[in-house]
């Protein structure tokens, strides 16, 4: 078990999440950056899709109540075991009662938590990720315990993997549907303009602040996916994360590539980035 | 030559494909997209998992599609070969729901918006049924087409930040009911106690693509006693 001390702005368990279950108008959901959660679970030698803990801009405090291992990855959260700092991407022995502290993100937005075994809160629809209203919660909650396997993992020497910076200014995007219907303008705003993130971006979507010139026309309600770039009638383009709604009403006139997803999870209000257009 | 195809085949990720119809959205196209699905699924194994739209269907698929050899061509073929709508056990569920004042936040409002009486838009609202085009928005909201047009109303011009689960509400020319608390711009007009979508059970939702939805008016107290029953997880719901 692993008990929460303090929160940190939104810490979530998260796995790769639900898909299959789209028809029924459940989000795919998931870790926002599974690139990172996936790192984080290699270097802990679990499978690639166990939970871990997904924490943005600012990390909890937590108290272990047993032994494990654990591996951090993704953003620089200036993590502390028992006030010592520790790095990234290093599998760590953890004894009981040991103290974990994060402090607010470096190089990123969010860092990943992975245990040896993985996080064991309970399976709904296939996933334990946290997504409210499937899951009783949204986030993981002040004082409560968190379960972990107790899988003992043997290593002498920590397992590593050396840092690369992901700190990409182009998100790669392929054409959305209604792309081609954009005057020969507004595609060029798109593949020359850098965008920034407003401060409206959540695990459900990211707004951009600049606006693009259009009349494309509204669309029947489509199936849309996390990576969706929307764009509203007075030109706002909504960017779709990992909780995105399954269908939308706007045009679509991107779709970013999984690597653009991950990439951009590690952005947050402020940021600004370029979209590179490939073909899918 | 151009050829006519009968739907726009779009890859928008390596391994999504997009297939879209550019008639509007009517009962007939409706049969074709479920029974078109159902075939897919079947003959092609690379797809994984199908979602709808009004006019289009999204196929998700194994790996990536590229290496699928002639797959636009091999999926008009399989179109062009579905002969009559496959017939579907389309079931058909009556809805109950209270549409007194107290469960109704919005009913006056709209009624005063729409110029007629609150009986009339409950009377409007119950007297016609609805299809279940698709599945989408929040986990177990159901597209309902079939509102009549003299309901059709614009949406709130702020989206209030939380509509009650079970809210039954009307918005532009749509009627829905959420199946959990939402921020919302429509209207709301009632309440059911129906469970809509529960994950912790082995069919979440209840409803699916073809399916009938009626409304039936019922007085506070029964709409109390059955939520009494949904409370305790002893209300079972099963088609006319």
């Amino acid at each position: 078990m692993i008990e929460v001390l303090h929160t940190g702005i939104h810490s979530s368990i998260q796995d790769l999440g639900r898909l299959g279950m789209q028809n029924l108008g459940v989000p795919i959901g998931g870790a926002m950056d599974q690139n990172a959660m996936q790192l984080a679970n290699r270097l802990v030698n679990n499978p690639l899709q166990c939970a871990v803990l997904e924490m943005s801009f600012k990390g909890p405090k937590l108290r272990f109540h047993q032994p494990t291992t654990l591996a951090l990855a993704g953003a620089d959260m200036k993590a502390r075991l028992n006030n010592e700092p520790i790095n990234n991407l290093t599998a760590i022995r953890i004894k009981e009662k040991d103290i974990i502290q994060f402090g607010t993100a470096h190089q990123g937005k969010r860092c990943y938590l992975a245990v040896a075994g993985g996080f064991k809160t309970p399976k709904l629809l296939g996933s334990r990720s946290q997504y409210l209203g499937i899951t009783p919660e949204a986030t993981i909650c002040k004082n409560k315990l968190i379960p972990i396997d107790t899988k003992k993992i043997n290593f002498r020497k920590g397992a590593h993997i050396a840092a690369h910076p992901n700190a990409c200014h182009k998100i790669q995007v392929y054409q959305g549907p209604e792309y081609h219907l954009l005057p020969k303008k507004a595609q060029e705003q798109l593949n020359e303009q850098s965008f920034t993130i407003s401060v409206n971006n959540s695990r459900m979507a990211y707004v951009l602040e600049e606006k693009l010139t259009h009349q494309l026309p509204s669309i029947w309600t489509a199936p849309v996916l996390p990576g969706t770039v929307q764009c509203t009638p007075d030109g706002t383009l909504i960017i779709l994360m990992r909780d995105a709604q399954t269908t939308g009403g706007y045009p679509r006139i991107l779709q970013l590539s999984d690597a653009g997803i991950n990439q951009l999870a590690q952005k947050s209000t402020q940021d600004r980035f370029q979209f590179e257009l490939t073909e899918a | 030559m151009k050829s006519e195809r009968p739907f726009r085949c779009f890859t928008l990720h390596p391994k999504v494909v997009l297939l879209e119809w550019s008639t509007p959205p009517d009962a007939a196209l409706l049969q074709q997209l479920i029974g078109f699905q159902k075939a897919i699924l079947k003959e092609v194994d690379e797809v994984v998992q199908i979602t709808q739209g009004y006019c289009s269907l999204m196929l998700y698929h194994k790996s990536e599609v590229h290496y699928i050899e002639n797959y636009a061509n091999r999926l008009y073929a399989l179109f062009e070969s579905l002969t009559a709508p496959i017939r579907t056990k389309q079931k058909i569920w009556e809805i109950p729901v209270c549409y007194e004042e107290e469960l109704a936040p919005d009913l006056k409002s709209l009624a005063k918006q729409l110029k007629m009486s609150t009986a009339k838009l409950i009377h409007t609202h119950t007297s016609v049924s609805y299809q279940v085009y698709f599945i989408g928005f929040l986990p177990g909201f159901l597209y309902l087409s079939g509102l009549p047009s003299v309901l059709e109303c614009d949406r709130k011009a702020k989206p209030i930040p939380k509509i009650e689960r079970g809210s039954v509400a009307i918005g532009g020319k749509q009627t829905g009911i959420y199946p959990l608390d939402s921020p919302g711009g429509w209207h709301r007009i009632g309440k059911t106690p129906y469970p809509l979508f529960d994950p912790k059970k082995k069919k979440t939702c209840f409803a699916q693509a073809g399916d009938t939805i009626q409304f039936k008016s019922i007085s506070k107290s029964d709409y109390f006693a059955l939520e009494t029953q949904r409370a305790n997880g002893t209300l079972e719901i099963l088609p006319l």
